[in-house]
């Protein structure tokens, strides 16, 4: 994160900076602002590029993620203004929705004023966001197939944040520790559907 | 033994820094000399993050949903509130009401807008080519149903170089004569060199000339045109002609009748053709009275042919035909030829009189015979145009 490093002419403006130790402080007021404030940006490309609003709804809600899900971690390194790395993202993401969805060669209009998109990191990030999303997937459809209560109780547990207490109580059982060891008995039982199929599947 | 749910509750604890000092100890040692174990211990840390990280990007994906509705909500009232208010407490910007119906033609339309320019230009030119095309179609067809019968020769051998050498002749210095552009038949009018073909053979020439049968070329210049009967006069000019000798038919000064037998020679190609059939009415294209409609196939190159009786008198100059009916064509009655030549006749000068031939002498021989006779007295009207 180039906040951390002593770089001396850094592109990033103080309102960037400023806003990414909001974001990673869990503010949720300053992710508000930063997706407001580039909305038009992508809205404008997307639509300029044969997509709909809802498409460019999705697609910079994507690239938010790339973007948040990398400043949550720490391990976002902006070579460049925000702006311009969110404008990378959202191209990639919806150069590669145009590509799958159109028989021809594409050829995307750019507004010249985000500056120069390319080599912003953005690339790899994507690539990264991807696999990411292919994991997510997996694992959803892990859950899914892992039938009722497992796939209740899990999620309560790890996706919702909700303690042991509470679970057990909304799950009829005796005392927490006969929760706990239906928990691990899931568990098991994800980790053999989540790996065989995560493993299986090409890159 | 434990069981795999067991190691899972020991590594939940260990991860959560829940247990005791030794039995973590222990479970560090376990981790690093047993790599089956911690093989185990990754597979569940992958698992649990994974879960977890879905959880939280579940809960970011909601968070973003809601910005963006909060968005789009802060941006509504602008759009919405407007009309409602009877009266105006806040600034309107009309520019930014944008209805459901156009933003979604906005959106069609900046997304297509390449295609629909191109299916348009297209449709454009198509409209423009095939309008282009029929009006230059009806050009070609000025004259439907009727054809002049002239020929077109750029595409017929020829030796020019026989013909140049006459031309040469004639005039000392003459630029390289091309071929000639168009040809039809003629014949001999009178002895002393008039001959007779249609006017629309020689319509627009340059120069004419004269070919018989013996390959003999006779330089002629039009003298006198009949547009509306379609009848031209030509005199020989050429300086070695003398004459043409006796001719062997008659020119017919009355009208003949309906069903005669007649025949015609003419030169729709290189060598003279025959043709033959009846005078099957006695009025041409679209009841022209000045004209015979006759049964005789004719093609281009007939025109300005003799259409003579079975006794082998002159009746007529094939003239046209008609293209859209089964061998109908056409020819000049001999009476307006006859009429023609007396009118000229009355205003010649001295040295070209006009001697019509009284008797043919063809009466009575057969076809043969009387084609013999006849067809050194048809010739080809050659006739060269100045581009």
């Amino acid at each position: 994160m180039s906040r951390g490093t002593p770089n001396i002419s850094s592109p990033l403006t103080p309102t960037d900076d400023a806003l990414i130790a909001a974001i990673r402080g869990g503010d949720e007021r300053a992710l508000a602002h930063l997706y407001r404030l580039h909305w038009p940006m992508v809205s404008h490309f997307v639509l300029q590029n044969s997509g709909s609003e809802d498409d460019a709804q999705d697609v910079y809600q994507e690239g938010v993620m790339v973007f948040y899900e990398k400043v949550r971690d720490g391990s976002l390194e902006l070579s460049c203004q925000i702006k311009t790395y969110l404008y990378a993202v959202c191209r990639r993401l919806w150069l590669k929705r145009l590509t799958s969805k159109s028989r021809f060669g594409v050829r995307l209009l750019d507004d010249e004023e985000h500056g120069p998109y390319l080599n912003t990191g953005a690339e790899d990030d994507v690539l990264a966001a991807e696999e990411q999303d292919r994991r997510f997937a997996t694992m959803s459809e892990a859950l899914n197939s892992l039938g009722e209560p497992c796939k209740s109780l899990l999620e309560g547990f790890y996706l919702l944040d909700k303690s042991m207490q509470d679970l057990t109580a909304e799950f009829g059982y005796t005392n927490a520790d006969n929760a706990k060891n239906q928990k691990y008995k899931c568990l098991v039982r994800l980790k053999k559907l989540f790996f065989t199929h995560y493993k299986e599947e090409p890159i | 033994m434990m069981t795999e749910a067991d190691y899972y509750a020991l590594f939940e604890a260990y991860a959560a820094g829940e247990l005791a000092a030794p039995a973590r100890a222990d479970l560090e040692a376990r981790l690093s000399a047993d790599p089956t174990f911690a093989l185990r211990y990754a597979d569940f840390t992958e698992l649990t993050d994974t879960l977890r990280a879905l959880g939280q990007r579940q809960q970011a994906r909601q968070q973003l949903r809601g910005i963006h509705a909060a968005m789009l909500a802060a941006e509504a009232p602008a759009e919405i509130e407007t009309p409602a208010a009877g009266k105006l407490t806040h600034t309107v910007h009309p520019i930014l009401r944008i209805s459901r119906t156009e933003r979604k033609l906005r959106e069609f339309w900046s997304g297509h807008r390449a295609t629909v320019g191109v299916a348009a230009s297209v449709a454009v030119m198509a409209v423009f080519a095939t309008l282009l095309g029929l009006d230059l179609w009806r050009a070609t067809k000025t004259q439907p149903g009727y054809q002049a019968l002239r020929l077109e020769i750029n595409k017929i051998k020829r030796n020019q170089r026989a013909l140049s050498t006459i031309i040469t002749q004639g005039t000392a210095t003459t630029p390289p004569v091309e071929p000639s552009k168009f040809s039809g038949t003629g014949f001999a009018l009178t002895s002393e060199g008039y001959l007779v073909t249609s006017y629309h053979v020689i319509q627009g020439a340059d120069s004419v000339l004269i070919e018989g049968r013996d390959r003999q070329r006779f330089r002629a210049e039009p003298v006198y045109s009949d547009v509306k009967h379609d009848l031209a006069i030509l005199r020989i000019t050429d300086k070695k002609f003398n004459g043409f000798g006796r001719l062997p038919y008659a020119i017919k000064s009355g009208q003949a009748d309906l069903g005669e037998r007649v025949f015609t020679l003419g030169y729709p190609r290189e060598d003279v053709v025959y043709g033959e059939g009846a005078l099957s009415a006695r009025s041409g294209f679209e009841g022209d009275t000045a004209f015979y409609q006759i049964s005789i196939p004719v093609n281009p190159g007939n025109s300005g042919g003799p259409l003579l009786d079975e006794r082998g008198n002159l009746i007529g100059v094939v003239s046209g035909r008609q293209n859209d009916a089964q061998s109908a064509a056409f020819a000049t009655k001999s009476s307006y030829l006859v009429r023609l030549v007396d009118s000229l006749a009355a205003t010649a000068k001295a040295d070209a009189p006009y001697h019509l031939p009284r008797y043919g002498q063809l009466a009575g021989s057969g076809r043969p015979q009387q084609l013999k006779k006849l067809r050194d007295y048809v010739f080809v009207v050659k006739v060269y145009e100045k581009e």
